[in-house]
């Protein structure tokens, strides 16, 4: 009766692995529709609203203020001039928190029609989903305790580093710590949310919080300071499923038009970003 | 040094945004737990039926579901409903925990089907009722009693492991919670948010407990009812 | 590339070992935090079937307190909020997590200990006495073994549930099983082949007790409780 059972259970997990692998299926590739418009708009435009996933825990970015319920930002601006050109109207968005682990598997499955979350481009990520150009340049910065004593990334060097999970601030530290020539080793731990690593750094059971700077300034605080260094570039881009070319597409059109006819530096300068 | 440390926490306590991020949170676990534990009485009823039933390739599956489910962490299930499944933060919950209470209440279903002795069922029998008119009149109503006690201790429980969402992004209570302590993040405030959202907690669950417990006339000892 | 394509399943058994790693912090902390819960649960269980007023309301007070929380905010509170009142006693995520499972499960081995010793008729122990048993001999002879026939089922199962909450340290980064799966899985996007090996890791872990719990339940049925 055991082994019938051990075996019944071995071919369960087979099971759900094969079904998964008959579903992921084959990559749909764009086509152009009869009026020059590729399938993956089309899409959007059938569903008359553009889903965007954003952060709501990025002062300026995307933010969710606690007093007004709403979510705003750079990046919500961003969808909304997305959504005006596929759509016609700006306030056709549906806006999705995400978070660093969450983005990249909601636009896997549909979910989302594009992430505008300070997702930084990476070669890897280039092979998992589509990017658009950058619309932003950030760095990885370093949020401690002001009475921690630490400076710089030279003070790192056996001290625990709160990450997050899926972010590639980890990456960034060590390619940086192999720039500066320093022979120092972090210890890092991930956790799954921004507040819970803050929350974290508070009660000093890490020393610091790295990820991109504009991140970092929400949970800054009057104990707490932003380390002037700042390192490894972090392109913002704008993603959507890998093979959705006509939005990507889209996405670059309005990002340098943006540029050129200003529209960009007066958002910018909105959220108070250079 | 008192006074510096109230003068803090009462700050905090006169913004109504405390309680309406833990209200919006309360919500959202209250719906959780409730979808779960209906959608998961719906599903482990057909799974204990399955697991009983007289064909062997439908009570061998059940069985092997159940045993599966049962011995693997709940946040497990969660984190693959969500990553893998791809749902929503929200549904994602939902699937997950009902996943895992179905195949508990598959249990406790079965159980309370079991307690209604056979005698019951050969004296309507022999009054003339069919075999779904014993199962209306005489057996569900019965067993359905039974079956409260244990049901709403489970019901606790998904409260509870509703918690867990958290890591998959739910803005449940928990982590409406710790997204407070980002914006009050002195000393006693975080503490004083997390005794908060303890305080609720107990409050729904320990209220719920004692109903369940007057229900219940006696401690039972099975697998199914002292609970995780 | 799909979620469950060759490629990932061979990345995520080739992390085996680190697989490993975590299991085996897994087992430390379940093993200990059992032996925890075990402590605290016949201490208050005792207790809760005491002849004292107060010390049946402490019991209770304990008992219900950490049956009607969350496992995770009583994590939080030790990890985060423990170290905010005493900066300088700060205690290893592992003992966070020992404590965390130990003083959770602990309640409700608790109500098995009451529950256990409350099965006990006092007129066994009279009748042991009678017949010119000593306690001692009638403690070891009559009570605890029908104690634990009662009992045993019910704790084999909070293991079985202690282990899979040891799960929790994947929440405060605490290095088990749980955490470094879900760790390499986001870190390369491999979600789906990776949740499924750790998945077989903890059943593997956990069935073993579990048809051990469900045999001694047969045999307690069979012999029949006092």
């Amino acid at each position: 009766m055991k082994k019938k059972m051990h075996v019944l259970v071995i071919a369960f997990a087979l099971v759900l692995s094969v079904t998964a692998l008959v579903g992921c299926g084959a990559k749909k590739a764009t086509t152009t529709g009869a009026n020059g418009v590729s399938s993956d708009i089309q899409k959007i435009k059938d569903a008359g609203v553009l889903k965007v996933g954003v952060k709501v825990d990025v002062p300026n970015f995307g933010y969710k203020d606690p007093k007004t319920n709403k979510i705003d930002g750079f990046e919500i601006d961003l969808a909304r001039q997305l959504a005006k050109r596929i759509l016609g109207d700006e306030s056709k968005i549906q806006l999705e928190p995400v978070t660093a682990k969450t983005r990249g598997p909601l636009l896997d499955n549909g979910q989302l029609d594009v992430v505008i979350a300070t997702f930084t481009i990476k070669p890897e990520r280039l092979l998992q989903w589509n990017f658009s150009d950058s619309y932003y340049t950030d760095q990885v910065g370093i949020l401690v305790k002001k009475d921690s004593g630490i400076t710089g990334l030279k003070d790192l060097d056996g001290k625990k580093v709160g990450v997050a999970q899926g972010a590639t601030t980890k990456d960034a530290i060590e390619a940086e710590i192999a720039a500066q020539k320093l022979s120092i080793k972090p210890n890092y731990l991930e956790f799954a949310t921004y507040p819970e690593i803050n929350a974290a750094l508070e009660s000093g059971r890490i020393d610091a919080f790295s990820v991109d700077k504009s991140i970092l300034t929400g949970y800054l605080s009057s104990d707490k300071v932003i380390l002037a260094e700042g390192f490894a570039p972090q392109q913002y881009g704008i993603a959507t499923k890998k093979g959705n070319d006509g939005i990507t597409k889209e996405c670059n059109t309005m990002l340098k038009e943006m540029t050129a006819n200003g529209e960009m530096t007066t958002l910018l300068k909105k959220w108070n970003l250079k | 040094m008192l006074d510096w440390m109230g003068s803090d926490v009462i700050t905090m306590l006169k913004d109504p945004v405390i309680y309406e991020a833990l209200g919006r949170g309360l919500q959202l676990t209250l719906i959780i737990a409730l979808v779960t534990i209906v959608l998961s009485f719906i599903f482990g009823t057909l799974l204990g039926i399955a697991r009983f039933s007289k064909i062997p390739v439908l009570s061998q599956a059940a069985t092997a579901y159940i045993e599966f489910v049962r011995n693997i962490p709940l946040l497990l299930i969660l984190l693959f409903c969500y990553f893998v499944g791809g749902l929503q933060s929200r549904d994602a919950a939902i699937v997950g925990l009902t996943v895992f209470t179905s195949s508990l209440l598959a249990e406790v279903v079965r159980g309370g089907l079991n307690s209604i002795g056979t005698g019951q069922w050969e004296a309507a029998r022999s009054q003339g009722f069919n075999y779904v008119q014993i199962l209306r009149y005489v057996v569900l109503p019965q067993a359905v009693v039974k079956m409260i006690p244990p049901i709403v201790s489970q019901f606790v429980t998904v409260i509870k492991d509703s918690s867990f969402a958290m890591t998959i992004g739910a803005f449940e209570l928990m982590y409406e919670g710790v997204i407070l302590t980002g914006q009050y993040w002195k000393a006693t405030q975080v503490i004083t948010i997390y005794i908060l959202i303890a305080l609720i907690y107990f409050v729904i669950n320990f209220t719920l407990s004692l109903l369940s417990r007057k229900l219940q006339g006696k401690l039972s000892l099975g697998r199914g009812t002292i609970g995780q | 590339m799909g979620p469950f394509s060759l490629q990932k399943w061979q990345a995520s058994l080739s992390n085996f070992p680190m697989l490993l790693e975590g299991l085996g912090v897994t087992l430390i902390v379940a093993a200990t935090g059992l032996a925890l819960a075990m402590i605290i649960g016949v201490v208050f269980g005792v207790l809760s079937s005491s002849h004292w007023k107060v010390a049946r309301f402490f019991a209770r007070v304990y008992v219900e307190f950490f049956q009607n929380t969350p496992l995770l905010i009583q994590v939080f509170l030790l990890y985060n909020a423990l170290p905010l009142i005493a900066p300088k006693a700060v205690i290893p995520v592992t003992v966070v997590g020992v404590m965390g499972v130990g003083f959770y499960h602990g309640a409700y081995i608790a109500e098995v200990v009451r529950a256990g010793i409350q099965s006990i008729h006092q007129g066994q122990i009279e009748a042991a006495l009678s017949q010119g048993f000593s306690y001692i001999q009638a403690m070891r002879h009559v009570i605890i073994p029908q104690a634990l026939r009662v009992v045993l089922p019910p704790l084999t199962n909070q293991a079985v549930v202690l282990i899979k909450n040891t799960s929790i340290l994947a929440v405060i980064a605490g290095g088990d099983l749980m955490y470094r799966g879900d760790s390499y899985a986001g870190s390369v996007g491999n979600y789906g082949p990776t949740y499924v090996v750790v998945g077989l890791l903890y059943f593997a872990l956990c069935y073993p007790l579990a048809v051990l719990t469900k045999k001694l339940e047969d045999r307690s049925e069979v012999h029949g409780n006092a």
